[in-house]
């Protein structure tokens, strides 16, 4: 029988990551991949002339050499900072809000962001400075945490750190009312609110103002070769460490040792028995004990039902035979929203008539050869807070699809005075049905467990010891500990990929 | 830093609440219903429908449509969806070697929701010849997912659709013509169907009588005169008599086809956006033929072969009955997506691979002639 040290269950950002950290644990790692492509949603796919970004709109907390960003500091211990070529986006965002004709667009740094927010909101700029103090406290309390591996020490953690502890329990909404912000203010601030797809009455601060403050302190970054560019340089580092990939190759029950019920193997598609002792799956929980393990505790059960899904994607691309300056496409990442109250915001985001809420991009804002001179190319993308595509039969899969479309560029013709539509050459969509089928998320989650109040990020890092409940099984990607997006699942994977080396050597 | 942050009266209330965060976690975790978990979800289960992936097709009827057309009608496992025009691949074994071919659906996509689904075979090489020939009622294949991006785009496309077919060209435009008499579509249809004589014609009493204020069908002969037709080649004069103002052009045909409905096509100055083409299975290339050794890592399998420098790697896989991924067989699908360690290869027509794959040394076995031999890394199927 084929044996591994480590199996890796999905070759997602968070799986990706984990095989590396693996071997370079001294590991020996089988990865299999369902799909015939590594990445997960990071990748990216072509359609007449054009090449698209199935799901990156900008890399986080990455920066530049002399302002570098977490993930670029985990990228260069990974060994593939200069496989990729990178690019910086030119300006944070532009939110809309048509309705309370809110219309600002957000520069990125520190300073220049705080001062923009003055121009737009007179009085704001103390509370901003505030903000900004804050999530920088938190984001060093964060460092101090992973410098420790979690086990800080509460004395440090108060008399260093005193403000994220007592900032630390309270949602976004809480925190920047005791600020005393002014509402516009917090407005402006929301707007990314829907990258983390909680409402911000539930979203937890140090969450959000960990997110807002690394997009403003150090810019957001791009692989000129869209996302796939990332994921393929990933697959060539682990090949270079020795590493083995399968494609089309799905990982379909986990087997259990008769004694502790714990990881004993991996049974594939092809019906291969893979002996392992320790799996880090780049999945739902809601897959792996509700299907690939035979035994679950019910305990397990119970904790993996009191979940709840995050957002479902749906996104549209659209290659123009026009360019960006032509069509009256400003920006490089617009936020239009019915609403500034992400409480109703989210509420209208329920059901398919409802919503037409969008992160919308235009890449060649940010890098204007990504597409054929003459042409530009846009993603827009929207999450939907319930099962709504859950009742859509096959039969008006089309129709449904195309009614969404539709409305998304007339939202956005409407919202921001461009014009689009005559200029479409390619459109493609993904609806929650087309990531159910490559990436086999439950209703075609995108965003993994939403980071409801009492599911947010800090509880899950505090608890990360005791979620550990199966021995030899780690989760990554966006279900787990970091939560979603892509440099959070790149964290996770390197968090379950360096413990599960630990786990591995303590067995001996 | 100076400024200290407070939301309780007393800022031991907050580091209180602080604490509580992990006990009312595992609380809340713990309320959890105890039912079991879904092994499936709605969502997950129409998306099955909507990408089958490989079934088995029974062949439940033959049809000879003309001398050398036939419409092979299949049972499948089970039920799926797709959009007119979209493609499918029809697979098995013959002899050693383990073949698949694309094909246009040429049922209407409501016929495949019960497991009904057809494809329009002209015999013109191997696996079309194997089927005309010694396909019988009962046989077992291996169908493939709907595929390929030949469809009306109600979003962006003229409400007029100008179809030029050639041949069995016609295939795809019979399910679209079925997909609007049925209520599933609903645009504009015209089509231009060039075939060379009068019994050559594909589906003729089915498209006469699916002809509608819809529907209109003009049939264009190319080596006969006969009243009731046009006659010719498919070009601009006869594209101006039948449709005006805006319209989309969709051309399903051999390649001879496209050439000329292209040079006939550029005085009508129609931009990208309004010009469709289905893409045709790569063929053979005329270079010397040299014999190459292409070792193949497939699964956890390893194979040796022999491949020749006139067909593309994909063949000489399936020579060697390997079961190698392939659907659109024209390079643009990417399912066939494989890795290169070592040799060189060319490629026949555009190069349609994803950037990074360039880079990172990736292609597609189905438009890829081996000039060198060569180590591959093939997914499985």
């Amino acid at each position: 029988m084929k044996k591994y040290d480590a199996v890796v269950i999905g070759a997602g950002n968070g799986g990706l990551v984990a095989a590396i950290r693996l071997l370079q644990g001294g590991a020996k790692v089988l990865l299999v991949e369902k799909h015939n492509l590594p990445g997960g949603f990071a990748t990216s796919f072509r359609r007449g002339r054009f090449e698209f970004e199935a799901s990156l709109h900008e890399l986080n907390d990455f920066g530049t050499k002399d302002n570098a960003g977490d993930v670029r500091d985990l990228f260069d211990s990974l060994g593939v900072t200069d496989k990729i070529e990178w690019l910086q986006i030119p300006e944070a965002y532009r939110v809309i809000v048509k309705s309370e004709n809110l219309d600002a667009t957000m520069p990125f740094g520190v300073e220049e962001f705080i001062a923009k927010m003055e121009s737009y909101v007179p009085g704001s700029r103390e509370s901003m400075r505030k903000f900004f103090d804050l999530a920088e406290e938190i984001r060093l309390a964060q460092a101090y945490s992973s410098s420790v591996n979690g086990h800080t020490d509460s004395k440090v953690m108060v008399s260093k750190y005193g403000n994220f502890v007592r900032c630390g329990s309270y949602s976004v909404n809480e925190v920047l009312r005791t600020l005393k912000m002014p509402q516009k203010a917090i407005d402006i601030l929301s707007a990314y609110w829907c990258y983390l797809g909680a409402h911000l009455d539930d979203m937890s601060f140090v969450h959000y103002a960990s997110m807002v403050n690394r997009y403003i302190r150090r810019g957001a970054s791009m692989p000129k070769m869209r996302s796939h560019e990332i994921s393929l340089a990933l697959v060539s580092r682990i090949l270079e460490l020795g590493g083995e990939v399968l494609y089309n190759t799905e990982a379909v029950k986990i087997l259990q040792d008769e004694k502790d019920g714990g990881v004993a193997g991996v049974v594939l598609s092809d019906g291969t028995n893979v002996a392992t002792r320790h799996v880090v799956a780049n999945c739902a929980p809601h897959l792996v004990f509700g299907k690939m393990l035979e035994r679950v505790s019910p305990a397990d059960i119970r904790a993996t039902n009191a979940r709840k899904f995050a957002g479902r994607g749906f996104t549209m691309f659209l290659g123009l035979n026009r360019t960006a300056e032509e069509l009256g496409v400003e920006n490089h990442n617009y936020f239009l929203y019915d609403t500034s109250d992400t409480v109703k915001q989210y509420d209208i985001m329920k059901t398919i008539r409802g919503n037409s809420a969008q992160a919308t991009v235009c890449l060649n804002r940010a890098y204007p050869e990504c597409s054929p001179k003459g042409t530009c190319m846009m993603y827009f993308t929207t999450l939907y807070m319930s099962d709504d595509w859950g009742n859509v039969k096959a039969e008006d899969y089309f129709k449904t699809k195309n009614y969404v479309a539709n409305k998304m560029i007339d939202r956005f013709e409407r919202d921001t005075g461009a014009k689009i539509r005559d200029s479409i050459e390619e459109i493609s969509v993904a609806t929650p049905m087309t990531y159910a089928r490559y990436c086999g998320h439950p209703e075609g989650v995108i965003y993994g467990y939403e980071s409801q109040y009492w599911d947010g990020l800090m509880p899950r890092l505090l608890m990360m010891g005791e979620d550990h409940t199966v021995r030899g099984l780690r989760f990554a990607g966006g279900y787990s500990m970091r939560l979603s997006g892509y440099s959070s699942a790149y964290f996770s994977g390197d968090i379950s990929g360096r413990q599960t080396v630990g786990d591995i050597k303590k067995e001996g | 830093m100076a400024y200290k942050f407070k939301k309780q009266i007393f800022g031991f209330m907050d580091l209180l609440r602080f604490k509580k965060m992990v006990p009312k976690r595992r609380e809340k975790l713990a309320q959890g219903s105890e039912k079991a978990l879904p092994v499936s979800y709605r969502v997950n289960e129409t998306a099955k429908i909507l990408h089958p992936g490989f079934q088995k097709g029974k062949l439940i009827e033959i049809i000879q449509n003309t001398p050398d057309t036939k419409t092979f009608v299949f049972q499948t496992e089970r039920p799926f969806y797709s959009r007119a025009g979209q493609y499918l691949t029809v697979g098995c074994n013959i002899g050693e070697s383990r073949v698949a071919r694309p094909y246009a659906v040429s049922s209407a996509p409501k016929a495949a929701l019960n497991k009904k689904m057809s494809v329009t075979v002209k015999k013109s090489g191997f696996f079309s010849g194997y089927l005309f020939d010694n396909a019988k009622v009962g046989d077992e294949f291996t169908i493939g997912d709907p595929s390929g991006d030949f469809c009306y785009e109600p979003v962006k496309d003229s409400k007029n659709v100008l179809a030029i077919a050639g041949g069995s060209g016609i295939t795809p435009f019979y399910s679209m013509a079925q997909a609007i008499a049925d209520g599933t579509e609903d645009f504009h249809l015209t089509i231009l169907y060039g075939a060379k004589t009068e019994k050559d014609i594909i589906f003729k009493k089915e498209l006469d009588k699916l002809s509608s204020d819809k529907i209109k069908i003009v049939y264009v002969l190319s080596d006969e005169k006969k009243e009731e037709y046009e006659n010719g080649f498919i070009g601009a004069e006869l594209i101006k008599k039948y449709v005006s103002g805006d319209f989309t052009v969709m051309m399903c045909g051999p390649q001879a086809m496209y050439s000329f409905v292209d040079k006939e096509l550029v005085s009508f100055n129609l931009p990208l956006r309004r010009v469709k083409k289905e893409a045709n299975c790569v063929g053979v290339r005329d270079v010397k033929d040299e014999v190459y050794n292409i070792t193949v890592h497939i699964g956890f399998e390893k194979y040796c072969i022999k491949a020749s420098a006139c067909e593309t790697v994909l063949v000489a896989m399936e020579r060697a009955g390997i079961n190698a991924p392939s659907k659109c067989r024209a390079g643009g699908c990417g399912f066939c997506h494989s890795r290169l360690v070592s040799g060189k290869f060319s490629i026949v027509g555009a190069d349609k691979r994803r950037l990074a794959d360039v880079k990172f040394g990736y292609f597609h076995p189905c438009c890829s002639y081996p000039d060198s031999d060569m180590e591959i890394v093939v997914p499985r199927t």
